[in-house]
């Protein structure tokens, strides 16, 4: 029979706490910048010149479509190409998990746009709202409070997709944990705590995400 | 110019794809009017409302507003006069208030992002229509938080915010719990004692009777009947009309 | 930019990422084998009347939830030996590892649907006086297994996606095949493509069906 040692991860805590910083630096990092790609995007899937229109929907299409763990790696391989000096693991996984971060966005701002009732349209001509009025001051409000709790949603899923950076070597939860797991010979108690941390931080989050939700369909419950 | 209509529809045409709505409808109101329309469900009264208020494209025909063009079927394009649309106000079924602004900035919002009225004289006038309509103390609630007559007083205070010369009325309390039709209704007959000029889409044929002057009856895509109340609801001249009448009172008893 | 692609060694070993894609598929078919039958079990657990049943079907759902799935795939592959000191083929544990975190995904979209049965449908049956399995396998499964349906073939599709993580533990699937493939040509670049492609291929067509399904629910229920 095995025997297990529950205290092993708490020997650990500060490098652990280290690597949570990591993932939580580069989930807010990317999220924020995914939020601001994936706002563009989104008017730019509704643009009237076909060929950016064309263009947004295929990169959406294509970071949905693809494995989050092959993103990131041919971003490794490819970005150095491209800017013509190695940017450095930090900048490569921001620039992967942005892009993936805005293509989810994006889909969160078409569906909010879209679920502004015609209602609202009429009301705005009837009233004489129109063009910049119309969407600065009634359609973008109603577009972001609708969007809030999916971008929570978003939040969750970016942290937890963040794990694949350690397959690259990013010295992130996943990869400070399995590290210590490879080199004390303690893969349950380990990765057992891994996913503890995790846990701990998504789950409050999903929590938060029902609550958000409930009170704003109350307020938008017109 | 004393003697033109408020309103002239003439020949309206209509459709939805192979669906014929109106086939040449002649309407016209005067100041004093206050118009009902009734019609069997399907027969495009919401549409007509929809059409002078300037969200639908025509087929063919004209309306004009003070002798003046408001609406024209021009080549393969509705034109519409934004100048005459801004004196034409709405209220919808559905009340479709704004629901991230509270009550005041309802109110406010068109005045001041589009008639460049300043935000202080927006919101005193919006204060004397809410105090008027009993609303004031609601002033700083969201829609969210009010009953469905509220809401729908307050849908009619909005459109009123833009002083319009025409305003229309589509099933405003269809979607009421029969205990707040009234204090809606009530709004509505004052500003009918106001003489405001106005045009109604409703089903409450007693309300009808008590606001309008003037009923139209629309069916098949043209006006069948249009005369007083006592004429069109008690003693229809058509025999189309009458059949339509007396098997909606009859549903009532 | 001075690289040059060279897509040759890659069609030369295009063999190669066939057998690895063989493998995903194997993957993805049977975790969805699993999904779709455990997740609706673990659906029906989470509207049990006892909270003793409801309580573990929720614990696991949220845990598969809030968790990656890396730290799920790698736990299980160094966990599962360990605790219950047995050792399977890995394909069996990946296969493991993935449809239960499916059915974890699964029974929340069943529980959903089922829940988005609206109550005058329970009432209507009452008053007609449809009870038990008559009223569950005529009125509200196929009621919930419409509003299902994209959720199921979205969180399907997505596996197939997360099935590139089992490269991390050495499955030879496409994943796998291509990093293999990268290092012995030295064309990371060129290979990721292709292999990428190769997901995209697979995943595009069936998040059309799902887009072109939910076009047409909105359709009915307008």
């Amino acid at each position: 029979m095995m025997h297990f040692d529950p205290m092993v991860p708490f020997k650990y805590w500060d490098a652990l706490l280290i690597g949570l910083w990591m993932s939580l630096r580069l989930t807010l990092i990317c999220l924020a910048l995914g939020i601001a790609l994936g706002f563009l995007t989104s008017q730019a899937r509704r643009s009237r010149f076909m060929p950016l229109r064309a263009l947004a929907t295929f990169y959406v299409e294509l970071f949905r479509g693809t494995p989050v763990l092959i993103q990131l790696f041919w971003i490794f391989y490819c970005l150095p190409l491209l800017l013509g000096f190695e940017p450095g693991n930090f900048a490569s996984a921001v620039v992967a998990l942005t892009l993936y971060a805005g293509a989810i966005t994006s889909e969160t701002f078409r569906a909010s746009l879209k679920s502004i009732p015609r209602e609202q349209y009429d009301t705005c001509r009837a009233l004489g709202i129109t063009g910049m009025s119309l969407a600065l001051w009634v359609v973008l409000p109603q577009a972001l409070l609708r969007a809030i709790p999916t971008l929570l949603s978003n939040a969750v899923a970016l942290f937890k997709e963040s794990a694949l950076i350690s397959a690259v070597g990013m010295a992130d939860l996943m990869f400070i944990g399995s590290s210590i797991s490879n080199r004390t010979g303690r893969p349950v108690e380990m990765l057992t705590a891994i996913a503890v941390i995790y846990f701990a931080v998504a789950f409050p989050l999903t929590r938060i995400v029902g609550r958000v939700e409930a009170r704003i369909l109350r307020r938008l419950a017109v | 110019m004393a003697q033109d209509k408020l309103l002239k529809i003439h020949n309206l045409h209509k459709s939805y794809g192979d669906l014929e709505i109106f086939k040449g409808l002649t309407l016209s109101m005067d100041r004093g009017d206050r118009l009902v329309i009734i019609g069997p469900s399907g027969g495009g009264k919401s549409t007509l409302l929809r059409i002078v208020m300037g969200l639908e494209d025509i087929v063919g025909g004209d309306i004009y507003m003070d002798g003046k063009p408001y609406i024209l079927r021009d080549g393969a394009k509705t034109k519409i006069d934004r100048k005459l649309q801004a004196r034409v106000g709405m209220v919808f079924q559905h009340y479709t208030l704004f629901p991230h602004l509270d009550i005041l900035r309802n109110l406010t919002l068109a005045p001041v992002k589009t008639r460049g009225m300043s935000r202080a004289e927006a919101e005193e006038k919006a204060m004397g229509l809410l105090t008027r309509f009993g609303l004031d103390a609601k002033a700083h609630a969201y829609p969210s938080q009010l009953s469905g007559g509220q809401k729908q007083r307050v849908a009619i205070a909005r459109a009123l915010m833009l002083d319009p010369d025409l305003l229309l009325f589509d099933e405003v309390t269809s979607a009421l719990d029969p205990e707040l039709v009234a204090e809606v209704e009530a709004v509505m007959m004052e500003l009918a004692e106001a003489g405001m000029p106005m045009m109604i889409v409703t089903h409450d044929m007693h309300f009808a009777r008590n606001i309008a002057s003037r009923v139209v009856f629309a069916a098949g895509g043209v006006v069948v009947e249009d005369g007083p109340p006592e004429q069109v609801l008690d003693a229809p001249q058509v025999a189309r009309t009458r059949e339509f009448v007396e098997r909606v009172f009859a549903k009532k008893r | 930019m001075s690289y040059d692609l060279q897509f040759f060694y890659v069609w030369q070993n295009l063999d190669k990422l066939g057998q690895g894609l063989v493998v995903s598929l194997e993957l993805t078919g049977l975790a969805n084998l699993i999904g779709l039958t455990l997740g609706f079990g673990v659906a029906l657990l989470l509207r049990a009347k006892s909270a003793l049943l409801r309580a573990p079907a929720a614990a696991m759902v949220e845990v598969f939830r809030c968790t990656p799935v890396l730290v799920q795939v790698v736990w299980f592959f160094y966990c599962v030996p360990i605790l219950f000191n047995l050792f399977i083929d890995p394909m069996v544990m990946g296969v493991l590892a993935l449809g239960v975190n499916l059915a974890a995904f699964n029974a929340e979209g069943y529980r959903a649907a089922i829940q988005s049965v609206p109550r005058e449908q329970y009432d209507a049956c009452a008053a007609l006086g449809l009870t038990g399995w008559t009223r569950i396998r005529h009125v509200i499964l196929p009621h919930a297994l419409r509003a299902a349906l994209p959720v199921l073939m979205t969180n399907g599709i997505t596996i197939f996606q997360q099935s590139a993580l089992v490269a991390l533990v050495a499955i030879p699937d496409l994943m796998y095949a291509g990093k293999m493939l990268a290092t012995e040509t030295y064309r990371p670049i060129e290979t990721y493509t292709v292999v990428a492609a190769i997901y995209f291929a697979i995943s595009a067509p069936v998040s059309l069906i799902v887009q072109r399904i939910e076009a047409r629910f909105d359709r009915v229920q307008a």
